[in-house]
């Protein structure tokens, strides 16, 4: 039977996203003239970011249109709302400085060789026109070494890191940047591989991201005096009392490639189909209220946008790194000083790198249920939480059938092989918050934390380079407001202060001859914020002065900004985001694991199972990359990203 | 041990000259309630119709504030003198007034109050060799019939404005509700919503609808029984989608970029024990009392049901087009406890019949002329149909003046008494949570 293909069989995804939001703003528009029980409201935005060295960095136009809709009464539902937010943005970034992040960008790259320099991509060890010291005349035939380079060119690459550090002796390799549908190399199928055009139109993509929140709003007064509530459709939940951290607040994934982690949740939060129904029993004899919600969230799983290599925002750099091992698994790469920790090394294709992402398919099980109490008990505002989900952030799962570099063997799985697939573990939260006030500091204090189980982390003392672990993570928030009336008698400045802390309770670090080796996260970590914010003029210009410093990576951020509300309609934002601190950190990035036993082994590698043979394991020598940026964390790895923002909102 | 006895000395003299000055009877209940039964105030300058303005200004010399009959000698604005009527407070409120006459006195520190079921606490007319008279006219505010015992302001319209060039910088539309949770009159159940076990007095809850960047704004406030116990307020901001639980300095700054803070509103909207009272005098003065359906209203808002808003006028459009009456009030000065508190004092023009604050002026910390504060109240007989008869004097209309700054904030509102539009789950932080998006 011949399928029958129309026009709009034949539209990309974007287009089709942009058809169908035209159909439903016009739709929506239409009775608004005639009925006052639709409510709209919307603005244009313009954020413009300059970024050190690379200059534009994104000119992304936004149109948001919000709507509800009073239902009245449906059955025994009261108040019964349609709530919509609908989004679209142009970034042209891609456009405007295409060289950087566009269609143009990267170019041809050299990798590092500390014995003869740097060789171009494509020329390192393996490769027919290089002699090395190491294994050079001695590769076994059969080897399965280099790669063909007309299938992974040199260009429209950039090398790992390059824009935050120099190589200094450590792994790197090229990543490229061009959008997918320009250079598909490295991009990861339904993860990371977008289009120009789904760089460009973000929201416009098969999940119809732009429709931000679509879900119906209904209570229910209930005989015993209590009242029920429930929110059905796409939308955010937002758990916890914190700001910018998220312990409690991880119901939905977040798209970091919007602006990293420095917009509101508020506008990065990705919205996910779900219900949440509450029951409000209000007041009794012990506490002062009390609910229960139950959150059942539907939607097939969204991971985090991370951002992509290429893409202007990526936190951590993951994107890069993802996309730079893609390539590798799939073409083959290029890696700096590898071969005895010295020579720049060709790996074939299907030898080291990133196979796949395994993202859940939609099931029952994979769905992701959550139950909240939350109340207030003397003067306390509490909530105890629980959520199975899975995790939006990804692992990195060792272990899977690999060529053997040396031999050729294939289809066999070798240990401490840096070979993955991308999997999103099931994690398990258990966590709570408080907030109170104190009298005797005149502050109001937020407590949020959270224990989880199922969680993964990279671990080069393991055999499949990670390992699980129980974690737990907490903030604490203080809101204090201070009078400075040499600077403004009338009006006070709100100091908000944060302090989060991360505790990995299964941590395992050990030290090897060349290095510390384990898990690269640190065991104990805090990062700090500060908010000073102060208003003039009517609470119409607000400067603040934001800052975020990572106290074992020691990296921070200092964000002055000034907000100029010109009028009911116009707003303008001038924002410099400047980073400083050490940056980049160094780990074991598992050269030395030994996968391909004896040709990767090492001098210091020994035979302690007997076979003859060393055996794997890792004995510590690191750089950079790709491990240290867990440690650099995700201020540190955006060490080289200070920029100039301005927006400037009109709202309609 | 000397400043011991000296202490228990002064509080038991406090306490024997608290109890010995508050016996009030069923006659101070019938004077306090009804001022003018034996005639209104009569000034022979002052007469229905007058327009009070810079040419004649001194007319009004003895029944204007200083500040006020300077802005109208300074031609800011034009007063009208409107016939001076009875607003009768709600039957059920002087009824629990009687019932519990003379049961009620000050505790031995500022903001403890003993004996005090309902209605009116010190119905007596204060004495100004009492030096705590000025608590007790506090009290009778505070514990005053106000909107009774719940009711809403839906809309409520506040529009900031330059006062030298009369532009309107923002409006801001809200919907507020106030809710009695204790000392209850006339509205089931009564005197108590139960459980309440924090033991809550009075509730306000304020939801911002308008414009877009502060939309599904929220403000819950909680004051207690004990006033020695500080106000719990939380703030939900819908771009955060969180609740904040607000810092002590906060409702005393500025909100939402108004001209108000949130310890201004309905003239004061603090504890007692936040501030020290004093009761300086007893006059007849121009207020702004009105029948709202009388005055001259504007139709720039549109509502279904034709309800029309009172328009404003005079310097930068800061002053209630409304007309004035000459009445009874209470002479008020508070000044902050808290040291860092951002204004010296209020002085508050406290009208004797309905022991609401119609006119209050305020000075900053260096003791000069700040704001000023006029909040227009209305008949409930002459206002929305659902208000005839409620017994309740209606908030209608206010201008907030910085005069320092020349800047102001208008509020135009339509006052709703049913509770109905105030149910108690209104007023839990958790409904912060559902109501924003």
């Amino acid at each position: 039977m011949k399928i029958k293909l129309t026009c709009w069989d034949y539209l990309s995804a974007p287009k089709k996203s942009i058809g169908i939001a035209s159909i439903i703003i016009a739709t929506l528009a239409i009775p608004i003239a005639a009925d006052d029980t639709l409510e709209v409201d919307g603005f244009y935005e313009n954020a413009s970011n300059v970024r050190e060295d690379r200059g534009l960095s994104k000119f992304r136009n936004t149109v948001q249109f919000e709507f509800v809709k009073d239902l009245g009464f449906w059955g025994a539902f009261s108040n019964v709302t349609f709530n919509s937010t609908l989004r679209g943005t142009y970034d042209g970034v891609y456009d405007l400085n295409d060289d950087e992040w566009g269609a143009n960008a990267g170019g041809s790259i050299m990798i590092e060789d500390q014995v003869v320099g740097a060789v171009a991509h494509g020329q390192g060890l393996g490769s027919s026109n290089i002699n090395s010291p190491y294994f050079g005349a001695g590769l076994p035939p059969g080897h399965a070494l280099g790669f063909d380079i007309l299938n992974n060119p040199n260009s429209g690459m950039d090398v790992l890191g390059q824009y935050l550090h120099v190589p200094d002796g450590g792994v790197t390799f090229g990543v490229p940047v061009r959008p997918c549908n320009i250079d598909p190399r490295g991009c990861i199928n339904d993860y990371m591989d977008k289009s120009e055009n789904e760089l460009r139109f973000s929201e416009f993509n098969d999940r119809l991201d732009f429709i931000r929140e679509a879900y119906f709003d209904a209570n229910m007064d209930l005989d015993s005096g209590t009242a029920f509530n429930l929110k059905l459709g796409k939308q955010q939940i937002v758990w916890g009392r914190t700001d910018l951290f998220r312990v409690l607040d991880v119901i939905n994934p977040v798209d970091f490639s919007r602006n990293n982690i420095y917009d509101e949740l508020e506008d990065i939060r990705i919205p996910v189909w779900s219900a949440a129904a509450e029951w409000q029993f209000g007041a009794n004899d012990t506490f002062e209220d009390i609910n229960f919600q139950v959150v059942w969230v539907f939607d097939k799983f969204r991971p985090n946008n991370l951002g992509q290599g290429g893409e202007p925002n990526q936190i951590l750099d993951a994107g890069s790194f993802f996309r730079g091992m893609k390539n590798c698994w799939d073409n083959g790469c290029t890696v700096s000083n590898f071969a005895g920790g010295a020579s720049a090394t060709d790996f074939g294709p299907n030898q080291i790198g990133i196979r796949q992402a395994n993202l859940p398919e939609w099931s029952l099980k994979n769905s992701q249920l959550g139950f909240k109490i939350e109340g207030v008990y003397k003067d306390v505002g509490f909530s105890v939480n629980a959520l199975r989900y899975r995790s939006q952030l990804p692992t990195l799962r060792g272990g899977i059938p690999a060529t053997n570099s040396f031999t050729g063997q294939t289809d066999t799985a070798f240990p401490y092989l840096i070979a993955f697939d991308i999997d999103f573990p099931e994690v398990n939260l258990l966590g709570g918050s408080l907030d109170f006030y104190s009298d005797t500091l005149n502050s109001a204090f937020r407590v949020e934390v959270a224990y989880t189980t199922g969680e993964e982390f990279a671990n080069t003392l393991e055999s499949r380079l990670f390992s699980e672990s129980d974690v737990v993570r907490w903030v604490v928030g203080i809101d204090h407001n201070m009078f400075i009336r040499s600077i403004n008698a009338n009006k006070a400045f709100l100091l908000s202060f944060q302090t989060f802390g991360q505790h990995i309770l299964d941590h395992e670090t050990e030290s090897a001859p060349l290095g510390i080796v384990g898990m690269p996260d640190w065991k104990v970590n805090h990062i700090s914020t500060l908010l000073i914010k102060g208003w003039w003029m009517n609470d119409m210009l607000s400067p603040q002065l934001l800052m975020a410093y990572d106290w074992r990576a020691h990296s921070g951020t200092v964000a002055p900004s000034v907000d100029w509300l010109i009028s009911d309609s116009w707003r303008v934002t001038l924002t410099a985001n400047i980073k400083f601190g050490d940056g980049a950190k160094k780990f074991s990035d598992c050269r030395t694991c030994n996968p391909f036993t004896p040709f990767t082994a090492t001098p210091i590698h020994a035979d302690n199972n007997g076979d003859g043979l060393p055996d794997s394991y890792d004995v510590g020598l690191g750089g950079f990359e790709p491990l240290g940026r867990f440690r650099a964390g995700p201020i540190g790895m955006a060490n080289n990203e200070s920029e100039i923002q301005l927006t400037v909102r009109y709202r309609f | 041990m000397k400043k011991f006895n000296k202490k228990l000395l002064l509080t038991i003299t406090l306490c024997a000259f608290s109890v010995g000055v508050s016996a009030a009877s069923l006659e101070d209940v019938d004077n306090s309630f009804y001022p003018y039964k034996s005639g209104f105030p009569t000034n022979p300058n002052i007469k229905p119709g007058l327009v009070i303005n810079k040419d004649n200004a001194d007319l009004a010399i003895d029944v204007l504030d200083p500040e006020m009959l300077q802005h109208i000698r300074d031609g800011w604005v034009e007063i009208t003198v409107g016939e001076t009527m009875d607003f009768i407070l709600n039957g059920d409120y002087i009824n629990a007034t009687k019932a519990n006459v003379g049961k009620v006195t000050l505790g031995s520190k500022k903001g403890q109050i003993d004996g005090y079921v309902a209605g009116r606490p010190f119905p007596e007319e204060p004495d100004i060799n009492d030096p705590r008279a000025g608590e007790k006219l506090a009290w009778n505010f505070q514990y005053g019939y106000n909107w009774g015992d719940s009711a809403a302001i839906s809309p409520f319209y506040w529009r900031y404005r330059n006062m030298n060039t009369s532009k309107i910088e923002r409006q801001i539309k809200f919907d507020f509700h106030f809710l009695n949770w204790s000392h209850r009159v006339n509205n089931e159940p009564k005197p108590e919503i139960l459980p309440n076990p924090s033991n809550l007095f009075r509730s306000i809850y304020v939801h911002v609808q308008k414009p877009f960047d502060v939309k599904n704004t929220q403000l819950l406030i909680h004051r207690y029984k004990n006033d020695l116990k500080r106000d719990n307020a939380w703030l939900y901001l819908g771009f955060q989608r969180r609740v904040r639980r607000l810092a002590t300095g906060q409702v005393t700054d500025s909100f939402l970029g108004s001209d108000l803070m949130i310890e201004d509103f309905e003239g004061y909207n603090g504890r007692i024990s936040d501030m020290n009272w004093e009761y300086v005098g007893t006059k007849e003065m121009l207020v702004p009392f009105y029948n709202h359906n009388e005055q001259k209203l504007t139709d720039e808002f549109e509502e279904s049901d034709g309800y029309q808003f009172v328009d404003f006028h005079g310097k930068g459009g800061c002053f209630p087009n409304v007309t004035y009456q000459l009445r009874k009030v209470y002479i008020l000065e508070s000044s902050p406890i808290n040291s860092n508190h951002p204004i010296s004092k209020r002085r508050h023009f406290v009208d004797a019949q309905t022991f609401t604050l119609p006119r209050t002026i305020i000075y900053d910390r260096a003791g000069k002329y700040w704001k000023s504060w006029m909040i227009g109240q209305a008949h409930p007989d002459f206002h929305l149909a659902q208000n005839k008869g409620t017994g309740v004097s209606i908030d209608d209309s206010f201008g907030m003046m910085d005069v320092q700054a020349m800047h102001c904030t208008t509020g135009q509102f339509k006052g709703i008494v049913d509770p109905s539009l105030s149910p108690p789950k209104m007023f839990k932080v958790q409904h912060m949570r559902i109501k924003g998006k």
